[in-house]
């Protein structure tokens, strides 16, 4: 087996595995939300909401968003406006494709440093959320994650452009 | 340069990373950065809102219900609602000329309202109806035309991604901005059937029609579709009633769509994984989108460019009408190349505070709800026109033996019906305003 495709093995698994991940917990959200509702609408029976449910659907969220990008890069399932590049011819489309994916990763990576630096702004300032008293560096980190397979597919895919657009 | 004028010339740099095929959100992000550097100097303002941008906008609650939007729609997808909705609209309507594409049609008004996206509507409803359709000897053009057209019913009729990102950007009750779409919806369900029984008898080009059913068998076949009226009461109904929030009601949707395929049997462990990839691959989209919009927002926002366009127009004396039907083109002409999302994310922070700023003779909150279901239904129309109309290429996929050009051609009258159902909006604001008024 030759080293590229081991190497789309390596990464789709990742991206792949990721997306699962954001996906479980997408599912428990679902099934937290349905429970608290449940809880909520039969309090005169002792029952009671989860509590912070809110508080868990905005980090099961944020990390569920973040862990579905690399998935999205990896099948290229961006909105684009394919229309008036076509008749630039296959050379220059080709190279077009390598800046894009240039910028992708500059922002994949931009993006996970900033996270980063956030992550330890939350920790210095001891941040929690207001309820569960969860600490919010915490979450970020979760986010880091899926920021930092974000950034190692648009490594992935900006080599793919590059090796085309060279061939 | 003047703060405008760098808010002026964003645009035309934005327009052609877009058209060079630069990933819309990306193309955002990078002038939203790039525009903040060239007005302050310096990009350390831009790079210490990201600390927390990102996460924030990830983690915001009222994004969040987008995502379960779209695994509801997956799960939808799934559970084999579809074939039961197209039996039922053909026990009602098969028996009339071009009555199996008003089925079609009717099943894809169905399941719009267990499914925000337009393109999983189309989707779902194509695999299921274009067979049938064949069968009965209608043409490639019209059996295509009238699924690609029926998909838009997706996001036309509520619940709506669209209209989720409309009522966080403009601010708006997403309660009453569904409850306002409930009608145009309806009133678009029945211009397609309408387009085609007019398109049939006009040029002939129409298959064989079904048996028709007593009454007592038709009402039995109409009870199967009872889990996606009782999924759409839940959702849309627990809305309304301030019993869930629309997140809450989001995740009731997917957990009842789930339950459905489970108790039909077609949920497995490999469709449910397909089902989070599809998801995945959607929201990485949209948030990507929503990301890059927001700098680019927040940039311009520091231009001063909406506010100043908006105080311009609104003393220049012109036309509200004008100005109006000015904006609906803009929209329908940009339709034809860019998706629907993008272009709500990039043009309603600038259109609506110029909108608002003119007179229409009504209340500010209802301009709000009667703008956004005009703006929805342009930036629809744009899903079926050529030549990037996403829905005709996904009908088209499916459909083997249609070439794209019959497609193309079968998809003219219902973008005629879609043009009218405009002018009538404009024209009429109570067809959208009228239900709120009665609930609320």
């Amino acid at each position: 087996m030759s080293i590229g495709t081991t190497l789309e093995r390596i990464i789709r698994t990742l991206a792949g595995g990721m997306a699962l991940a954001g996906g479980v917990v997408l599912i428990a959200i679902v099934v937290m939300t349905c429970v608290s509702i449940t809880g909520r609408s039969m309090t005169s029976f002792g029952l009671a909401p989860v509590e912070g449910d809110f508080e868990l659907v905005e980090i099961g969220m944020g990390f569920a968003v973040f862990a579905f990008l690399p998935w999205c890069h990896y099948k290229r399932g961006h909105a684009t406006v394919e229309l008036f590049v076509v008749r630039l011819g296959d050379r220059l489309n080709k190279w077009i494709d390598v800046v894009s994916d240039l910028l992708f990763f500059a922002m994949a990576t931009l993006i996970a440093w900033r996270l980063w630096l956030g992550m330890l702004d939350k920790k210095s300032y001891f941040e929690t959320t207001f309820i569960l008293q969860i600490e919010l560096w915490q979450a970020y980190a979760a986010c880091m994650l899926g920021a930092a397979v974000f950034a190692i597919v648009s490594i992935y895919q900006l080599g793919c452009s590059l090796k085309r657009a060279l061939q | 340069m003047s703060r405008l004028e760098i808010g002026l010339w964003s645009f035309p740099v934005l327009l052609l990373l877009i058209f060079l095929r630069i990933p819309i959100g990306l193309a955002m992000f990078i002038v939203g950065l790039g525009g903040s550097y060239v007005l302050n100097g310096t990009t350390l303002m831009t790079f210490a809102q990201l600390k927390h941008m990102t996460y924030g906008t990830f983690s915001s609650y009222s994004l969040s219900i987008i995502p379960l939007f779209l695994l509801m729609g997956q799960f939808a997808t799934i559970g084999g609602m579809s074939s039961s909705l197209f039996r039922a609209s053909e026990a009602w309507l098969g028996h009339k000329r071009g009555g199996v594409a008003m089925s079609a049609v009717g099943a894809c008004a169905g399941f719009g309202a267990i499914c925000g996206s337009s393109l999983a509507t189309a989707a779902t409803m194509g695999q299921v109806a274009l067979p049938e359709l064949r069968k009965y000897g209608y043409s490639g053009a019209l059996s295509t035309g009238a699924l690609a057209a029926g998909g838009t019913l997706g996001i036309l009729i509520p619940p709506s991604v669209i209209l989720v990102i409309y009522a966080i950007l403009t601010e708006q009750n997403i309660a009453k901005l569904f409850t306002a779409a409930f009608i145009p919806g309806i009133l678009a369900a029945a211009s397609y059937m309408t387009a085609i029984y007019i398109y049939t008898r006009v040029t002939g080009d129409t298959g064989e029609t079904r048996e028709r059913m007593p009454y007592a068998q038709r009402f039995k076949v109409l009870l199967t579709v009872w889990p996606v009226l009782a999924i759409f009461i839940a959702v849309i109904g627990g809305i309304y009633t301030g019993w869930f929030t629309p997140t809450e009601a989001a995740a009731v949707g997917a957990a009842g769509t789930a339950l459905v395929a489970l108790i039909n049997r077609s949920l497995t462990l490999r469709n449910t994984v397909q089902a989070i990839f599809a998801t995945a691959s959607s929201t990485g989209m949209i948030f990507i989108i929503v990301l890059g919009a927001g700098l680019f927002n927040s940039f311009l926002a520091t231009t001063q460019l909406p506010q100043e366009l908006s105080t311009f127009i609104a003393t220049q004396g012109f036309s509200p009408w004008l100005v109006l039907t000015i904006v609906l083109l803009l929209y329908l002409v940009f339709g034809c190349v860019m998706d629907s999302l993008s272009m709500v994310l990039l043009t309603v922070p600038i259109f609506f505070p110029i909108m608002s700023g003119l007179d229409f003779g009504m209340p500010a909150a209802d301009f709000g709800l009667w703008f956004g279901i005009l703006v929805l239904i342009v930036v629809e129309v744009g899903l079926i026109t050529p030549p990037v109309g996403m829905n005709l290429f996904v009908i088209n996929a499916l459909a083997k033996n249609v070439s794209i050009a019959e497609t193309f051609r079968g998809v003219i009258p219902f973008v005629a019906a879609d043009l009218l159902r405009v002018v009538i909006l404009v024209l009429f604001p109570s067809l959208t305003l009228g239900l709120v008024w009665l609930l609320y």
